[in-house]
């Protein structure tokens, strides 16, 4: 119980002992477990089945490799849908057949990983025939899959990836505590199963005080208030809790019967799939995302997380400045933002720009994300705000593609130009964290994205 | 004996006061930008440029400038120095208060009446470089209220904040706004039709009220005793001040088609238009607005959110300035009004506008839509030395603004503790 002492010193005995554990455990599993939970069919990316006929070759660019440092006047190399060789343009052979296309005085990174976003779940936010955000029925609703919903064909994927993101975490929208699973996509693919890298990922727990159904007097009902929506979690975890110690019991019922098979056979427990979609989330092999804002819900957010031995990520923490230090100590990653959040009147105007640099000096692993449908291509403009306010360049270019890979259990496919990673490549035409910075090439599973979208045929249209 | 000389000693301290008090505001009012990137925005870049300013206003800009030995000194060296931004699409400092929406014409709302002046909204825009807003009503009305310019001199008093002289804007409205306010409650109007129904009975209705008021007028100056004065009315009143010309007419719609009826209309009743507001669509119809000599109030790249912004494309910005058309680039945001140099950088992105067009798009050109160019929007002698000092060049994304002057007095300072405020007080 080494981690008393840390809690002993901090003051915050109740919250942090487990949580410390949990993270550590968090960390190891996260890694190792995340992507061999993917499910069978989906769980090849689309580089898998490439069809990408020849290998294609970048040449004369710099390259940001984001895991071995920039290299300038480099080569890269596409086969199969993955990246066969990345070094000095002198030192790469380039194969047979290749297409060479030089990039000379462009920049090429990685394809940018957003960590929350709607993609697919809406087209018009106003329009709620095309809306699939939210299952609102009910604030429990684990069972509740993003890729039943994530709709391929969308207009918004084009215009985003256009801009070099490529890859996105899929989430409902967060008007209830458990809205449901969500998932890992590629931007690019012939159908959803293809674009769907990872189904089920992790589970959000929302607890910024938004999800209290308390609009007004006449329509509030149940949870109504904080207390509510932390009992109620409470409740959903201990009945998820029995409903497995249901199972086991069974199961132990069932092999005593089978050594005698006297009298019935044991019947099977009904199965309950809101139930039973908590059970990989207590069992620690999927994260959870842990929305909070403000210190206060914070602490009963990681209280609940402690209680119930959740592995975490955690997501916001806007306004929760006094607590960096403790955050840092619990080793948790982060996705932070959006910087954009307002502070509070009591804040200091740049208190939430400041974020991200605060959390990275104590050593915490960040990750940007957009938390958008429209607007997901401006991830990169976030991370090159908080630039400006004081976070690296390297560290930026980071939380969008080498830390999000690793928070998500895909660093072995995504998230860095090295040998054996998928093929997600950008090329553009200046510091990617720059707004003026024009993207010129996508690639994405070694393919080439066509620079096309709903927007950009309108352009040319109007343009004549 | 002592009497005379103790009065003379009294006079020798009330001159020492006077000139000390004469003195002050002098300094005060005199101050010189130093060794900076001059963004001048009508006149190109100076580098190592300086400018003087006195009581307020610019009195030179260049390379070299002569100013006082009592001049306050304020080193740009290695800063980028533009003029301060003018967001000419806000709601800020007006709480729940932007919309009446219990009516579809409501021209005689005065967004004065519901002016937050102390809202820490804007000092984060001022942080962000801001030093003029055109607060407008909202728009769930086709006819909404009257518009208030604001400059952000956050922590004076409410009389000190109004931009003196500034001409009186209107916001009009149409589209899915108010369509879906009054369609929800089983009122027209409920479609685009309904909408332009009751925009034009409402201006019908102010032709009906001033022919009213001329028969009253031309009978009282016949020496009528008689006459009756039609009872004053202040939705009439200012609707009838639209038709006089009195307001710059600021309209909120998306659609191409859109823009086309707003313009028959406008010529229909006589009343010029100033800008649209959100303008998604100008794109398609750009040498059209462009020949009005309509401006707009653009987003940069803000789409989707509805129907009517689905063809919304981050390139309108810059396609419709190439036809003629006067583009800003606005907030309509709390948010977005922190950062318009990365708005304004997106013209540059989308388009290939120049620095110094992209500039404009958040000074200059959204200073003609607020209707105060000759005031604001540029660095040029005689104009309000209303400056924002930069880090970097405002249109990087790593730049921050280090300094905010209005009417020449610095009112943020990134530098100083606390809220980084020169006239904001603690727990004001």
């Amino acid at each position: 119980m080494k981690d008393n002492r840390v809690i002993g010193r901090s003051g915050h005995r109740v919250i942090l002992p487990r949580l410390v554990m949990i993270t550590t455990l968090c960390c190891l599993l996260l890694c190792a477990t995340a992507f061999a939970q993917r499910p069978k069919p989906a769980a090849k990316p689309a580089p898998a089945k490439p069809e990408q006929a020849r290998a294609i070759v970048l040449r004369g660019g710099k390259l940001m490799t984001i895991t071995h440092g920039t290299i300038e006047n480099g080569a890269l190399v596409m086969e199969n849908g993955k990246i066969t060789a990345v070094g000095a343009a002198g030192s790469v052979k380039v194969p047979k057949n290749a297409r060479v296309i030089d990039v000379t005085g462009m920049t090429v990174y990685p394809g940018l990983i957003d960590s929350e976003t709607h993609l697919g779940l809406t087209e018009i936010s106003l329009d709620t025939t095309t809306n699939d955000l939210e299952e609102t029925s009910d604030a429990i609703m684990p069972h509740m899959h993003v890729y039943d919903a994530f709709h391929a064909e969308s207009d918004l994927i084009p215009v985003t990836r256009m801009n070099g993101v490529t890859n996105a975490i899929v989430a409902p929208a967060t008007r209830d505590t458990l809205p449901g699973q969500d998932s890992f996509v590629q931007l690019a693919g012939k159908s959803s199963e293809e674009m769907l890298l990872v189904r089920d990922i992790a589970m959000p727990l929302n607890f910024t005080g938004a999800q209290r159904r308390n609009e007004s007097f006449q329509t509030a009902k149940f949870p109504q208030t904080r207390m509510g929506m932390a009992a109620q979690l409470r409740q959903a975890f201990i009945d998820a809790q029995d409903y497995s110690q249901k199972f086991a019991d069974h199961e132990k019922k069932a092999a005593d019967w089978e050594k005698e098979k006297k009298g019935d056979k044991p019947s099977l427990p009904k199965r309950d799939l809101k139930l039973e979609a908590l059970l990989p989330y207590l069992e620690g092999k999927r994260p959870v995302v842990l929305a909070a804002e403000e210190p206060s819900d914070l602490k009963v957010a990681f209280g609940l997380a402690r209680e119930f031995k959740l592995k975490v990520i955690l997501n916001h923490v806007s306004h929760s400045q006094i607590l960096v230090d403790e955050i840092a100590a619990t080793k948790l990653p982060v996705i932070v933002g959006p910087i954009y959040e307002t502070p509070k009147d009591d804040e200091r105007y740049d208190s939430v720009f400041k974020l991200p640099a605060e959390l990275v000096r104590r050593g915490v692993k960040i990750a940007f994300a957009s938390y958008d449908e429209h607007n997901v291509r401006n991830l990169p403009y976030q991370a090159g705000y908080a630039v400006a306010w004081g976070l690296s360049r390297e560290e930026a270019m980071k939380a969008i593609t080498l830390n999000p890979a690793e928070i998500w259990g895909v660093s072995d496919q995504l998230g860095s130009l090295d040998v054996g990673k998928s093929a997600n490549v950008v090329v553009a035409d200046g510091d990617p964290l720059e707004v003026r910075t024009d993207v010129k090439r996508v690639f994405i599973a070694g393919h080439e994205v066509p620079m096309e979208s709903r927007q950009t045929r309108l352009r040319d249209e109007y343009m004549k | 004996m002592r009497h005379p000389r103790a009065l003379f000693l009294l006079c020798l301290l009330f001159l020492a006061a006077g000139s000390l008090a004469a003195q002050q505001p002098a300094a005060h009012n005199e101050v010189l930008i130093k060794n900076g990137t001059i963004l001048t925005i009508t006149h190109g870049t100076i580098q190592n440029g300086s400018i003087y300013i006195k009581d307020g206003k610019i009195a030179a800009v260049g390379q070299v400038v002569e100013a006082p030995p009592t001049a306050r000194v304020i080193d740009a060296t290695g800063k980028f120095v533009m003029p301060g931004i003018i967001d000419s699409h806000s709601h800020l400092a007006l709480d729940n208060d932007v919309n009446e929406a219990t009516s579809p014409i409501v021209p005689h709302m005065m967004m004065q009446d519901a002016f937050h002046y102390t809202d820490k909204a804007i000092y984060r825009a001022l942080a962000g470089g801001v030093t003029t807003s055109l607060l407008l009503h909202g728009s769930a009305n086709m006819i909404g209220g009257q518009a208030l310019v604001m400059k952000h001199k956050y922590g004076l008093d409410r009389e000190q904040m109004l931009f003196p002289g500034a001409p009186p804007s209107i916001k009009f409205a149409s589209g899915e706004n108010p369509k879906r306010v009054y369609g929800s409650r089983q009122q027209m109007p409920s479609t685009r039709m309904g909408n332009f129904a009751v925009q034009r009975q409402a201006l019908e209705d102010a032709r009906d009220y001033m022919r009213q008021w001329s028969a009253y007028d031309a009978k009282a100056k016949a020496g009528d005793k008689d006459a009756k004065a039609p009872k004053r009315d202040l939705k009439l009143e200012a609707l009838a001040d639209i038709l006089r010309g009195k307001f710059l007419v600021q309209i909120h719609c998306y659609r191409a088609d859109e823009f086309l009826t707003e313009m028959a209309m406008a010529r229909e009743f006589g009343y010029k238009i100033r800008a649209f507001h959100h303008a998604l669509e100008v794109y398609k119809v750009a040498d059209k607005v462009a020949a009005e000599g309509i401006g707009m109030a653009t987003f940069a790249d803000w789409w989707g959110f509805k129907h009517e912004a689905f063809d919304a494309i981050p390139w309108n910005a810059v396609m419709s300035m190439r036809k003629g058309v006067r583009v800003a680039i606005k907030s309509d945001s709390d948010d977005f009004a922190r950062r318009l140099n990365q708005e304004a950088a997106k013209a540059v992105r989308y388009g290939g506008a120049t620095e110094d067009e992209a500039l404009r798009m958040i000074t200059l050109n959204a200073a003609w839509v607020v209707g105060v160019e000759d005031r604001v929007g540029s660095l040029d002698v005689g104009k309000d030395a209303d400056i924002a000092i930069w880090n970097h060049h405002p249109l990087s994304n790593y730049a921050l603004v280090d300094q905010v002057l209005i009417d020449g007095e610095v009112f943020f300072d990134r530098s100083l503790p606390g809220f980084g405020m020169t006239h904001y007080k603690e727990g004001q």
